[in-house]
């Protein structure tokens, strides 16, 4: 017999249970998100001053569905957060410290200087679960309810508005 | 419309890297039978998690000028198996036991048995001792049924450097079947 073919002879079929695909693919999918993630560098992000940050986050979570970048909190020894990031769709906001770099929260200040305007996909449902967290709608849905506005704890003013209402126009 | 070539979504994921998924899919059963078949079932699930990684890792370096990545990952696959060559001695032993065991059906104590045990045994050193590059050449031609095209491709080697390599892999495959006295010194 031919070496290559007695070779041949030691060859054996394997086996795999059909769940090790999966996980494998589980795998590999997390590992590319991994990859995807760290390129995100927005070039703009809004930093919004609290005077509770802890309540902030829970709130903004609860009400809007900003959820929080847990690896990018600043914690102080004593449990006081300094600063964190949440995201929502494709974009960051950084929530700080009130005082910190000149920044006034709403509610010390008593006025609001600016808004934020925030895209989401299903507006009725987002009303609804702002609504059901306790916030203060300042402006009730309207135009078909394709938009609202809505308060947090300590005043910044949050506008939603439908995704398909936010196509920004195209350069000449 | 027909599906797109490997090429095409390796190139899509450098840019869409979610699309890797799609490479994953096509070719992840293949390559966990030959992690199997090297590795032992076990060791294989983790090896295809890492050959996967490295595959999405190293996208960018693929020649897209090769339809279908499969040898592509074999050699991938190969590289990695590299460090589990103590398991693979121990499951060639194995299969060549079964071989064996195999070849000699019903006759267990026979001579011919015998021979069958001491003829497979020998082989599976044989295999064992090879050099890394012919032993890796050779199971993918043999085992993995890869022409000499993929074999190269996945050593990324020239094809002649694959032939001559498979000649010698069958050379000292030849000598080391040998019986002991006649065995010549190997020269290399």
């Amino acid at each position: 017999m031919k070496p290559v073919d007695l070779a041949r002879k030691l060859r054996r079929e394997a086996a795999f249970e059909p769940e090790a695909l999966d996980r494998g693919k589980e795998a590999l999918m997390a590992a590319i998100r991994q990859e995807v993630e760290p390129t995100r560098r927005p070039t703009i992000i809004p930093q919004l001053p609290y005077a509770d940050i802890r309540a902030a986050l829970s709130f903004l979570e609860r009400a809007f569905g900003f959820r929080e970048i847990p690896t990018s909190r600043m914690e102080g020894a004593d449990g006081v957060i300094h600063h964190s990031l949440v995201e929502f769709g494709g974009s960051v906001i950084g929530i700080g410290t009130q005082g910190a770099h000149g920044a006034i929260s709403p509610q010390s200040g008593g006025i609001e200087s600016q808004y934020i305007s925030v895209a989401v996909t299903d507006i009725e449902a987002h009303y609804q679960r702002a609504l059901a967290a306790g916030a203060r709608i300042a402006k009730e849905p309207r135009s078909g309810g394709r938009a609202y506005e809505a308060l947090d704890p300590e005043g910044h003013r949050w506008r939603f508005v439908d995704q398909r209402l936010r196509e920004l126009p195209t350069k000449a | 419309m027909s599906s797109p070539s490997d090429a095409e979504v390796i190139g899509r994921s450098v840019g869409e890297p979610e699309a890797f998924g799609l490479i994953y899919d096509r070719h992840a059963a293949t390559l966990l039978r030959f992690l199997g078949r090297r590795a032992g079932a076990k060791v294989a699930e983790g090896l295809v998690g890492e050959l996967f990684r490295v595959a999405f890792e190293r996208r960018k370096t693929f020649d897209t000028s090769r339809a279908t990545a499969l040898p592509w990952l074999y050699g991938i696959g190969s590289n990695l198996l590299l460090k589990h060559r103590r398991g693979e001695a121990r499951r060639l032993r194995a299969n060549a036991r079964l071989a064996a065991s195999h070849e000699a059906g019903d006759r267990r104590a026979s001579a011919a048995a015998l021979d069958a045990r001491v003829l497979f045994r020998r082989v599976a050193d044989a295999i064992e001792t090879l050099p890394d590059d012919e032993r890796e050449a050779l199971l993918l031609f043999a085992w993995e049924e890869l022409p000499y095209q993929s074999v190269a491709e996945a050593l990324e080697l020239p094809i002649g450097t694959v032939r001559s390599r498979l000649n010698r892999a069958r050379a000292h495959l030849r000598e080391l079947l040998e019986p002991k006295g006649k065995r010549r010194e190997r020269t290399r």
